[in-house]
């Protein structure tokens, strides 16, 4: 089965799973605002395939980036994910030239001509010392900055996180990529992408490897922190970075703020 | 120019000076306090010659001092804190303390040479300030933080920290609306607190 027909089939599963597992929305008015809230109709199956996601990644991917980190030297792992964040260049262009966001684009052209050539194919960064910081974009930002609110909370088996508008980014940003076009001399494309897939959760993995495992431990409850921390992530990568507006923010009040005898709360000495 | 008018400019003068002052005035000191508290941050976590222990103590104190953790172990409960129990309130906010502790408490021994830099503050709304900062890492990208304070009875505290956009405290909020909801209760989420933090 050719990794294309694999993911497919997944799909397909997915959808059909998810028509099937909705949750019930509380009757409680509170417990209600707060289900709309959450956005989350799927709980039940989005917790399903989080579990499996999570022993995907402590069986394979988290292994994997633990002897990627102990094998490859500190440099050649920054090579390669110089190598990768450069193949990522022409999908942030064409997302920033949607956005309207001219000078982010030239940036990230100037990025990518500079890193491809003088930086050896991408194994090297010379625009970032070139004071040419990167950044990021997709199509799911591009649509959002249109006004498409993000929806639906969906835990996508091995992507991850996401939304049906961040969902069909994947899949545009895909039929945006030079590189799965490029490389396409008969039935090695896929061979291309998969690996290059591959090698770029192994990256991001090694790369985040204390923060994730930190959060597992520290949290009561994994799956929900991971969402909320997904949304509000996307959330200010749509806003590039500036600080959300006061309305979105909500006000950290409630009625009794000083409490009965005005006294703060103290952890023990 | 008349007397009159001469006067009138300076009581103008006066008034937008006033203004202007009284506008600038949270904000400066909201960095400033700040500042002075990422001062003291690093200046405990460089020092390698403290035990765990005295660490964890020097970063009880810290927090203490620079944040209000009524007010965020508040606002983190949400609708749940108006329907509780005191007493079952009383020991989640003594748990919610803790729990914060335990959770920073590992990561005091990792400090690699950070520093905070403050890049501006403007206010937000009537009685709090965001002063956004970075952290500079010493081999990697500048980290976004940005910090609400709040001036409450003559004192600033910290309510709120956000990194790289990701609020800690509607991290918290939304996590712990899970747990109720899943556990049903405040009572649950003072069990599952208890566990996590060894009780």
């Amino acid at each position: 089965m050719s990794p294309r027909t694999v993911f497919r089939t997944l799909g397909i599963a997915f959808v059909l799973a998810a028509a099937a597992a909705c949750a019930t929305p509380p009757a409680d008015p509170g417990a209600r605002a707060e289900f709309d809230a959450v956005n989350d109709p799927f709980e039940p199956l989005n917790r399903a395939v989080f579990r499996f996601n999570v022993a995907v990644d402590d069986a394979l991917i988290r292994p994997a980036a633990v002897v990627y980190r102990a094998v490859v030297p500190d440099p050649g792992q920054i090579m390669v994910h110089n190598f990768l964040t450069n193949l990522e260049a022409p999908v942030v262009f064409a997302n920033d030239v949607l956005q309207g966001e001219s000078e982010r684009a030239a940036i990230t052209l100037s990025r990518f001509l500079m890193n491809s050539t003088i930086g050896f194919g991408g194994f090297l960064d010379p625009a970032t010392y070139a004071g040419l910081e990167r950044h990021n974009e997709d199509f799911g930002q591009t649509v959002a900055v249109w006004g498409a609110g993000d929806g639906a909370y969906l835990m996508l088996p091995l992507f991850g996180p996401s939304s049906p508008r961040d969902t069909a980014g994947l899949i545009v940003d895909h039929f945006l990529d030079p590189f799965a076009y490029i490389v396409d001399d008969g039935d090695h494309d896929e061979w291309f992408s998969v690996g290059r897939l591959a090698l770029s959760a192994v990256d991001l993995r090694a790369r985040h490897l204390e923060e994730l495992d930190e959060i597992e431990r520290t949290s009561i409850d994994f799956y929900a922190t991971v969402r909320t921390l997904y949304r509000q992530r996307r959330a200010a990568e749509i806003r590039n970075g500036a600080l959300p507006p006061d309305s979105a923010i909500p006000a950290i009040t409630f009625e009794d703020e000083a409490g009965a005898d005005g006294a703060l709360v103290r952890a023990a000495e | 120019m008349s007397p009159g008018r001469l006067i009138r400019s300076v009581v103008v003068a006066v008034a937008l000076l006033v203004a202007s002052g009284a506008q600038a005035a949270p904000a400066a000191d909201a960095s400033a306090f700040v500042v002075e508290l990422g001062e003291e941050a690093v200046r405990m976590l460089g020092d390698k010659s403290l035990t765990e222990e005295q660490r964890i103590a020097n970063f009880r104190r810290l927090l203490n001092k620079g944040f209000d953790l009524r007010t965020i172990g508040r606002f983190v409960l949400g609708r749940h804190a108006r329907q509780a129990a005191p007493e079952q309130l009383a020991e989640y906010e003594r748990l919610f303390a803790e729990f914060i502790v335990k959770t920073y408490a590992t990561r005091l021994g990792q400090y690699e040479g950070e520093q905070l830099r403050v890049l501006g503050a403007a206010e937000d709304g009537d009685s709090d300030v965001m002063v956004r900062s970075e952290i500079l890492v010493p081999d990697g990208p500048p980290v976004l933080v940005d910090w609400r304070v709040r001036e409450h009875e003559g004192a600033q505290h910290i309510v709120d920290v956000a990194i790289e956009g990701v609020s800690m405290a509607i991290t918290q909020r939304d996590e712990f609306a899970a747990v109720i909801q899943q556990r049903g209760s405040l009572a649950g989420l003072n069990d599952a607190l208890r566990a996590k933090i060894g009780e």
